[in-house]
């Protein structure tokens, strides 16, 4: 029956990328289909009026398109061949696995065929199934309540959107509260770090779609249909924000004093306090760590806002997405015992400096070095364990380290024209119109040494620094009274926590990563969860903000639109199922769950693979999409072209295979002619009756790639180990057979497998 | 930390501690001893090639042929496990080992050598050692020992003021083998301390070279000696009685040449300078001739070691 539907082709010319080495009137001439048609640019608008009228036309069924690859246009195509049901297109890539790769005419040609005809036998298999659209909780968590956090949450509150601002510390604000001044780089200006803040705090104070948790953290994550179930764990402030008016009388009788940390530790506090003049929530806090529990606070409070028995909280809250917006800390100096930092109080760093200029820091914003007394020679050093190759060093670029050490250099100057500043650099990064600003700090008598220090030593009451001047190739030692570090940035405790809890992905320094880095610079590798700030690299302010606005406009486009899958996925009989669980336990994405007494399988984590059809003895299980079938029509599809004396191997790869196929053509690398890459939603649908099918039909090779990052990998591997021992035992050679890893970056590597596997099985012909 | 072994150790003999410091191969056994390490010395075994190797005499495929020779004879002996008492000893070895399991056309160059000389049972085949797990120098043995060694202590060295200087060869070449850091080293410093002294930790030029550089010594003088003299000058402003280190090559440069850099800098330099093998055998009780080997010392150790006082227990 299905041989008799009645399929059009449609091949695209792509400009000469596929028609100037494939002799497309050869390719008409070899098959037989309803309807076949070539044309110049298939992709563009015209294409879909000229396929919509050759399937009115010809009345047709089913649709191939050979052109690019179906990662480039599938979705373009799907919607070409409406009204046809978007699955009953199917595309033969005759541009990046065929005409990019090979340069023989003749044999490309031949290809080209082969591919395209395996794909009318398989989209004579396709039924017309319906995308699911999956709609997912519109309250979204932003963890993190940093100048990324904020805007992302205002930004979504503003649209409507109910936010939940998770914060580790007693108040939001971030590392911007503590600055002190900023600069614009167009103004050549600094100005109030705090007044540029208070605004965005306020307003986010008084929407009434965010709430903020502070001394909370994400403890547990799990994800079931698109719904975060995120347990939050809250300790209590031992002040109720509620009742305390911030009076401040219970610190004035509090007896303990520690470091303030707001304050880099260059200050005391006690152990009852605010964090700074503007913290939000507007409530005083008990450092519990640090408390004497003398409760002389307790008694001077009139408000009787002080409960000291609170116990730390447990909550759940449900959301459909999360922004991550962990942040940075910066590097700890015991790492460069050569400069000095813990043996010297006048080793500083930029933030710390940041503090002491500020006019809400420890010396109201005087420059004072320990003994009280204005330093007269300040040295600056740059990439303080950025750029780094050393041990414990990073390799990156901080970004912003220039732009801070020349703002923090010019505020010393406007208040103490007599102190003599100095920054020895690596090189000064100030790129775009930060440019401007280092002319002014030039101006601004600032000097600079290109040069990185080698040790910061003391003598007498001097310091003295080491250093080398690359430009004069000289060996000098620079007299300083005061030293600036300018630290390297790295991804917070708190990124490195909850990349781990929500299972994203990281890059090797431990940001987190984004899933694409030119074009999807905001989503990770989860879906639904999204990156901004510096949790996901160092960056400034700035860029901080825009990026938080981009991820809270990615998380309603999300909300809005829903997402949509691809329908080839488990489904349960209900009247078979006997709810044994057997799947549950077979499932290595954890799709499957009991929920209401019947077995629940969540579309959004559920990849197809097949391995719960394997363990269900009722047979309650089905992937949609005829995949087995599929599968085999594409084999005999290929196979059936087979000339006298042709090598034909066939690959199997899913997409991210695929993907690093393309690549190869992408990239103008080439491989045997042999080679036929067959595109499955997953490795695992690949059974062992299609190999031994397509090695007794033909085929003689079979390789099969697989992303190690899968979670389905191992047992992948297990399986076609196990496919050779058999087809050894039925007088195969097992040797073509051949199982390898694939990542995307690395199709450089997949070409040379491919050939080498191709001159493999060119020498078991031989020795035939 | 890394897995330390105490037995199938062959201890690796050094040109320059057998002909300078014979001491320190004296004291390495008897503090091996007093810790129960199971080791062997073979009289098979060359020498690295280090001195000639940093000099430019011998190329890196001679080194690591002779290397390939070496680690054969521990092989034989069943005793992978090679430690050095000379820090360039361990980071010539351990290079060795990473090139030939790493690069195949100059394993196979080297075995074909072997080969064309009737010398094929000296094959170096892939994997036969790792750099990791079976390259050290003395004083990686001993901190796995750490915890033993204040047992074992006979005298009181704690009136004493110490430093340590940390060989470049140690910590600067395989950074990701060294133990007890390397920005501010601090392995020599643990090992003093577990003899119940203190040292003065970090000071001025801790980290830097001894001057030595190999032929740097005898072509570059006036470099070599002004590296050399602002280390001593550094260790004199902290009035530090004994320097403890961990490679002959640094050792020489101090204790050989301190009058001359003195009378160079105008000043009288006091200290004296002991390998952390002869500082720990002293500790322990070995004798200042037939262990410590102080005869071979140029500062002699009785400047400034002049009575020893028992630990009171």
């Amino acid at each position: 029956m299905r041989d008799d539907l009645k399929v059009g082709v449609f091949l695209c010319e792509c400009g000469g990328n596929i028609a100037d080495t494939i002799d497309l009137d050869e390719v008409r001439d070899a098959l037989d289909v309803e309807f076949i048609g070539q044309f110049e640019n298939l992709c563009s608008l015209n294409g879909r009026k000229i396929i919509r009228d050759a399937i009115f036309d010809y009345d047709l069924d089913r649709v191939v398109v050979a052109a690019c690859s179906p990662i480039s246009h599938e979705k373009t195509f799907q919607d070409y061949v409406k009204p046809l049901n978007p699955y009953l297109m199917d595309m033969a890539n005759i541009r990046e696995q065929c005409s990019w790769v090979h340069s023989d005419k003749k044999k490309a040609t031949h290809k080209a065929i082969t591919l395209i005809n395996a794909s009318i036998e398989k989209v004579k298999q396709s039924d017309a199934v319906d995308p699911i659209y999956c709609q997912t909780p519109k309250e979204v968590a932003v963890i993190g309540g940093g100048i990324a956090g904020m805007n992302a949450a205002l930004s979504l509150a503003k649209q409507g959107t109910k936010v939940t601002i998770i914060e580790k510390s007693p108040s939001i604000g971030g590392h911007m509260a503590k600055i002190g001044k900023v600069f614009s780089p167009v103004k050549i200006a600094e100005e109030c770090g705090m007044c540029l803040l208070n605004p965005i705090l306020n307003e986010l104070v008084w929407n009434e779609n965010i709430e903020v948790l502070t001394n909370a953290k994400v403890i547990e994550a799990e994800r079931r249909a698109g719904t975060y179930n995120l347990i939050v764990e809250q300790s209590p402030r031992y002040v109720d924000p509620e009742k305390c008016i911030a009076c401040g009388k219970c610190a004035e009788v509090c007896e303990v004093e520690v470091p303030n940390d707001w304050n880099d530790n260059l200050s005391m506090r006690k152990a009852i306090y605010r964090p700074f003049g503007q913290s939000y929530p507007e409530a005083y806090v008990i450092d519990m760590e640090n408390c004497s529990k003398c409760g002389d606070c307790f008694r001077t409070c009139n408000m009787k806002a002080i409960k000291l028995k609170r116990k730390p909280e447990k909550l759940l809250l449900q959301v459909g997405s999360i922004i991550v917006a962990t942040g940075h800390k910066l590097f700890d100096m015991e790492k460069r015992p050569e400069y000095g930092y813990d043996r010297y109080d006048d080793v500083i760093t930029q933030s710390e400096l940041g503090r002491i200029t500020g006019v809400n820091g420890p010396t109201k914003g005087k420059l004072l070095k320990a003994n009280g007394e204005v330093p007269k020679r300040v040295v600056m050093i740059q990439c303080v364990g950025s750029r780094d190759e050393k041990p414990d060093g990073h390799k990156y670029c901080s970004k912003i380290c220039c732009t801070v050490a020349l703002k923090n250099a010019n505020i010393i100057k406007h208040k103490y024209p007599d102190t003599d500043v100095l920054i020895c650099y690596t090189d000064i990064r100030t790129p775009g119109m930060f440019e401007k600003y280092y002319k002014h700090t030039q101006e601004n008598e600032v000097r600079f040494l290109r040069g990185r220090p080698g040790e910061v030593v003391k003598k007498g009451d001097n310091f003295i620094v080491r250093t080398e001047d690359t430009l004069k190739g000289e060996f000098v030692e620079i007299e300083a009274d005061m030293v600036v570090l300018s630290t390297a940035m790295e991804p917070s405790e708190g990124t490195c926590e909850i990349a781990e809890i929500l299972n994203v992905g990281t890059t090797e320094d431990g940001f987190i990563k984004e899933s694409h880095p030119k074009i999807k610079p905001v989503a990770t590798d989860v879906q639904g969860i999204f990156v901004c700030g510096t949790a996901h690299d160092p960056k400034d302010i700035t860029d901080s903000i825009m990026q938080a606005t981009a991820a809270a406009s990615k998380v309603s486009e999300y909300n809005y639109g829903g997402v949509e899958i691809e329908p080839f996925i488990a489904e349960i009989d209900k009247e078979k199922c006997i709810v044994c669980g057997e799947c549950i336990a077979r499932c290595k994405y954890k799709s499957m769950s009991i929920q209401d007494d019947e077995i629940y399988i969540d579309p959004m984590s559920c990849t197809g693979c097949g391995k719960c059809l394997v363990g269900c003895n009722q047979r309650a299980i089905t992937v949609n999409g005829n995949i087995d079938e599929k599968i085999l029509s594409t084999i005999n599809g290929v196979l059936s072209k087979k000339q006298e004396g042709e090598r034909m191997i066939l690959v199997f790869l899913d997409n991210i295979g695929y993907t690093a196929a393309d690549n190869i053509g992408v990239n103008r690398l080439s491989y045997p002619e042999s080679i036929h890459i067959i595109k499955v939603i997953s490795v695992n649908r690949v059974r062992p009756k299609h190999i031994r099918y397509a090695l007794d039909n033909g085929a003689d090779g079979i390789f099969i790639g697989e992303f190690p990052g899968d979670l389905m990998y191992d047992e992948v591997e297990r399986k076609i180990q196990r496919v050779k021992d058999r087809i050894s035992e039925m007088g195969h050679n097992h040797e073509r057979i051949t199982f390898s890893k694939v990542y995307i970056p690395y199709f450089s590597g997949l070409a040379r497998k491919f050939n080498d596997f191709d001159k493999k099985i060119a020498e078991l012909e031989e020795g035939k | 930390m890394k897995e330390i072994p105490d037995k199938n150790i062959l201890l690796f003999r050094s040109c320059l501690v057998s002909v300078e410091y014979p001491g320190v191969e004296s004291s390495t056994k008897f503090v091996f001893d007093k810790l129960g390490i199971n080791y062997a010395i073979s009289e098979k075994q060359t020498c690295c090639t280090g001195l000639g190797h940093y000099s430019d005499v011998f190329d890196q495929v001679s080194t690591s042929a002779i290397g390939a020779r070496n680690f054969r004879i521990a092989k034989e002996l069943e005793r992978p496990n090679l430690v050095m008492m000379c820090a360039t000893c361990y980071a010539i070895n351990k290079k060795s080992v990473k090139l030939l399991n790493k690069k195949d056309d100059l394993r196979e160059k080297i075995n074909k050598l072997f080969d064309e000389n009737g010398l094929a049972h000296l094959k170096y085949e892939k994997g036969d050692l790792k750099p990791t797990e079976n390259i050290f120098h003395v004083v990686d043995i001993l901190y796995n020992k750490i915890d033993e060694i204040p047992d074992k202590i006979k005298y009181d060295l704690s009136g004493y003021t110490i430093a340590t200087h940390h060989g470049c060869h140690y910590c600067k070449v395989h950074y990701e083998d060294t133990i007890g850091g390397v920005r501010d080293p601090r392995i020599m410093d643990d090992l003093i301390e577990a003899c119940g002294c203190k040292t003065i930790g970090w000071y001025d030029h801790k980290r830097s070279t001894c001057g030595t550089g190999f032929r740097q010594r005898y072509s570059n003088r006036e470099l070599s000696f002004s590296a050399t003299a602002d280390k001593m000058n550094a260790i004199d402003d902290e009035d530090v009685d004994i320097l403890v280190h961990l490679c002959p090559n640094c050792h020489i440069q101090f204790d050989r040449y301190q009058h001359l850099i003195g009378e160079r800098e105008g000043r009288k330099f006091k200290a004296i300078h002991l390998n952390i093998t002869q500082f720990i055998a002293l500790a322990m009780g070995g004798d200042l001739d037939k262990v410590i080997g102080q005869k071979a010392h140029t500062v002699p150790i009785n400047s400034i070691i002049k009575e020893l006082k028992e630990v009171e227990k």
